[in-house]
């Protein structure tokens, strides 16, 4: 692989990784997989847009609208699907599934809503203030987005992996995924502690959601669900419960996915994805950071 | 001292022998090389307290949980190579620890998938029911057998768990902690109910408990577990006054207090 | 009548094609299976059978043949390979087989058609073959619902450790039911593909799972009658529901998040319900009569005095 292949892999990889995050953080903790999340990353990108339409705004305003209206939407998904599911469902494995089905179905609706208003066209931010500059840097192009993509990634990555060991919050989060009632005896609150989760698993998306945009240029509206399988694969290759497997994931498979774009394959892209979720589920499924599960009955 | 000649397995023939078997999760040593027989027609018991590996033993033998080592025999015929499902067929039932009731079926249903084990075409189903009704009857259930569990209290739900593991006409019943959760009465009905099997069909029973007094009210012979192994056997008056036994219950006696 | 018929034929054969698709995904769920492959084999089934009419001239019997077969058998492989899944893992191993379906039929040159797919497949089905073909399907299903095998299929779903210790050999119950699943996919993608002339890579994706999981949900899945139920309604409701017109999606989308929440059992499973309860107050109200008062057995004591058998509804509940 090229130099300049590599340097776009790291950038689709940082994208990855901030989407996958979010969903790996509230899957390896509370428990829940999130359906809805391929959606909030793509309504947040287009309230956005919705918004740059009407006031022309810098790059910084638009992240934060971006970020604000995923974090919106995960919250409100949470209070009004999940956590109801949570309360009646009569043990964990119906709830699992049901809480699949509850996101699949709330994630219909801000889907038609984009899709009624962009009319099936796709949507960027070409109104902003911003503008993208490039640069040659040792023969290879690089342009400020990407920049500003690989530092976020990176960071918030690295950031997220070292704080959910180090910190308190990081443990009482932990606990949760591990065993919910000692959790909630030794203090943990954990709807209050799943709502403030979700909501910064959905910021992440919208953070995604905006930067991809400024990257690619414009998004459709089905862009949420292709990234969301994607995720799924990120976090199996990874290894669910671990944030640096996540990180990991979203790089192997931004290589993976690149090898066979420049190789010109681009056509099975996206069979990338779903290969690997095959893959590792039937060969190795605690994946690659994981540890094997050993149960007792 | 209990003595093996204590064992009522002189004379009995025997249903279950169970060489050297050890489960081993990892690192955890659930069952540690235990080694017991069952003679036909006898009540049996395992004493233990919580974590001597009682239920993973019973795991083993149903072969729900692959054996690290040792061997099984049904009859004198080796079967730990079988999968789960083919217990059934040896003459093998169980009750489980928590109650695993289909709720959506009504009791008499829930026995019926009792009997439906080695049922098959139109005979098969009205021996079936007949099967069904004997062991509704055994077990007192005639009234309630058209609800549904979860209108039933926790104590009859209990005994439908038995009349379906009964229901199949088994040789051998293995009983996982049946009375947890039961206050004394509730207990001797249980217990009264095992004696009943054992006079009227004859069946081999296999009683898990921690429970010291219905161990000892119920069962002709008894084995005691701590930490995988077995600490002692014999006629249960003895078992239970076994030092060994003491202690794994109450611990090692110390100097007494003024 | 006729006129109506003829008026609403798209409709009528579309119910049938969606109850075979909806029973695709019910019969796996019925066991405990959470597979979605029913809507990757619609996909095999319609392009195999438009591949047989078009590429290799076979009839529509026998294109329809072909594409069932085919299906089952990749269901069969699947379910054979996927056996140690469960839950979440194997549902979305089954998306991902889906959407591979979809990226080989992109990929898959003159055979497949490409990106654009193949057209003229046009078969000669009328309404009644499909109407043969989903009576004799429901009858299949319906007689595993009930007797001995719908207990044990019960059992294999809720508890498969109970199954088994009642001789029960649940792998070949589920490696069944993923088979049945492929094979009433296939049936659905065939006579589809079939009644529709052409298939292209687009008709397999997210959204058409998404379709037949909205089905069984809201309907019900514990029961073929559901899927048929959960068929009609979203066959029918946009017809019926004009004003709802481009906001049709948002309005699926909020239905299925409502039925996920409140109706965990669907429509069917409402019902059910609903007379269930309503036997029970009469039950009751006719009398205590009806709680046991001594146990006819001398030798077990009367249980009522310890522990009796009904329990109130106030108490009842507490075990978890």
């Amino acid at each position: 692989m090229t130099l300049q292949a590599l340097l776009d892999a790291l950038t689709l990889g940082s994208v990855y990784l901030l989407f996958a995050l979010g969903m790996a953080l509230v899957w390896g903790t509370i428990g829940i997989l999130n359906f809805a999340h391929g959606v909030t990353f793509m309504f947040s990108a287009f309230v956005a847009h919705l918004v740059a339409e009407q006031v022309r705004l810098p790059m910084p305003a638009i992240v934060v609208i971006a970020v604000a209206t995923g974090a919106l939407l995960s919250t409100l998904t949470q209070l009004l699907a999940f956590q109801p599911i949570m309360k009646r469902a009569r043990d964990y494995r119906t709830a699992e599934m049901r809480i699949l089905i509850g996101g699949i179905g709330v994630a219909a609706i801000p889907l038609a809503v984009a899709q009624r208003i962009s009319l099936g066209s796709p949507f960027g931010y070409q109104t902003s203030s911003y503008r993208a500059e490039v640069y040659q840097v040792l023969g290879l192009r690089v342009t400020t987005t990407g920049l500003i993509i690989l530092a976020a990634g990176l960071g918030i990555g690295i950031g997220a992996s070292w704080w959910i060991r180090a910190s308190r919050q990081g443990l009482a989060l932990r606990s949760i995924g591990v065993d919910p009632v000692t959790a909630s005896l030794m203090g943990v609150n954990r709807s209050a502690l799943a709502l403030s989760t979700m909501a910064v698993a959905g910021g992440l998306a919208g953070l995604a959601g905006a930067l991809l945009t400024y990257h690619l240029g414009a998004i459709a509206s089905e862009t949420g669900d292709t990234f969301l399988i994607k995720a799924f694969a990120i976090i199996v290759l990874g290894g669910l419960g671990c944030m640096t497997g996540s990180v990991l994931g979203s790089y192997v498979l931004a290589a993976a996915e690149t090898v066979v774009l420049v190789n010109n394959w681009g056509s099975w892209v996206d069979a990338v994805s779903f290969g690997l979720i095959f893959l590792v589920l039937l060969v190795r499924p605690q994946g690659l950071l994981g540890r094997a599960e050993v149960r007792r009955t | 001292m209990t003595t093996v000649d204590d064992a009522p397995a002189a004379g009995g023939a025997t249903v279950l022998q169970i060489e050297d078997v050890a489960v081993y999760f990892g690192g955890v040593r659930a069952v540690d090389g235990v080694s017991l027989t069952l003679t036909a027609g006898k009540i049996f018991g395992i004493l233990g307290p919580n974590g001597s590996g009682k239920s993973t033993l019973l795991a083993a033998v149903t072969r729900l949980v692959p054996l690290t080592r040792g061997r099984l025999r049904c009859d004198g015929r080796f079967y730990d190579r079988l999968p789960p499902h083919a217990v059934a067929g040896l003459g093998i039932a169980r009750t489980f620890q928590t109650v695993r009731l289909l709720e959506g079926r009504t009791v008499r249903e829930n026995v019926l998938l009792g009997a439906d084990v080695a049922a098959g075409g139109r005979a098969g189903r009205r021996a079936a029911a007949q099967r069904a009704d004997e062991a509704i009857e055994l077990t007192g259930l005639q009234s309630v057998q058209r609800l549904r569990p979860d209108e039933l209290s926790y104590g009859y739900q209990r005994r439908v768990e038995i009349a379906r593991a009964i229901a199949m006409c088994p040789r051998l019943l293995l009983l996982d902690e049946p009375t947890a959760g039961m206050n004394r009465q509730e207990r001797e009905e249980i217990s009264a109910l095992m004696h009943r099997l054992q006079q009227e069909r004859g069946l081999t029973q296999l009683l898990i408990e921690h429970d010291v007094q219905m161990m000892t009210d119920t069962c002709d012979y008894l084995f005691a577990m701590n930490f995988g192994r077995l600490i002692a056997e014999g006629a249960p008056q003895d078992v239970v006054r076994d030092p060994a036994v003491q202690e794994a219950y109450v611990g090692k006696r110390r100097s007494r207090h003024a | 009548m006729t006129t109506w018929y003829y008026t609403n034929i798209v409709l009528i054969q579309s119910t049938f094609t969606t109850l075979l698709l909806a029973l695709s995904l019910q019969v796996p769920m019925r066991v405990g299976v959470f597979s979605f492959a029913g809507v990757g084999c619609f996909g095999l089934g319609g392009y195999a059978a438009a591949i047989a009419m078009t590429r290799f001239d076979m009839s529509t019997a026998e294109s329809v043949a072909v594409g069932t077969a085919l299906a089952g058998v990749a269901a069969l492989l699947l379910g054979l390979l996927v056996q140690r899944l469960t839950g979440l893992y194997l549902a979305m191993a089954t998306v991902a087989f889906t959407l591979i379906v979809s990226v080989v039929a992109v990929n898959g040159g003159d055979l497949t058609g490409g990106a654009g797919g193949i057209f003229g497949a046009l078969g000669d089905l009328q309404t009644w073959h499909l109407l043969v073909a989903a009576v004799v399907v429901v009858a299949l299903l319906a007689m595993t619902e009930r007797g001995a095998i719908g207990r044990r299929v019960e059992a294999v779903r809720e508890n498969p450790e109970l199954a088994a210790s009642f001789g029960i050999n649940v792998t070949r119950y589920r490696v069944t039911a993923f088979t049945v699943s492929g094979v009433l996919g296939g049936l659905s993608g065939a006579f589809t593909i079939l009644l529709r002339s052409t298939v292209t890579p687009d008709a397999i994706s997210f959204h058409l799972i998404v379709l037949a999981l909205t089905v069984i949900i809201v309907g019900g899945w514990t029961s073929w009658l559901g899927a048929l139920v959960g068929s009609v309604i979203f066959v029918w409701l946009p017809s019926m529901l004009d004003f709802v017109g481009d906001w049709e999606a948002v309005v699926y989308g909020a239905i299925v998040a409502l039925a996920a929440v409140f109706l965990p059992e669907g429509v069917v499973g409402l019902i059910g319900a609903t007379v269930r309860r309503l036997r029970r107050v009469r039950r009751r109200a006719g009398g205590a009569g009806a709680v046991p008062a001594a146990a006819p057995d001398a030798d077990l004591p009367d249980a009522d005095a310890a522990s009796p058998a009904v329990v109130p509804p106030a108490t009842r509940g507490v075990t978890q």
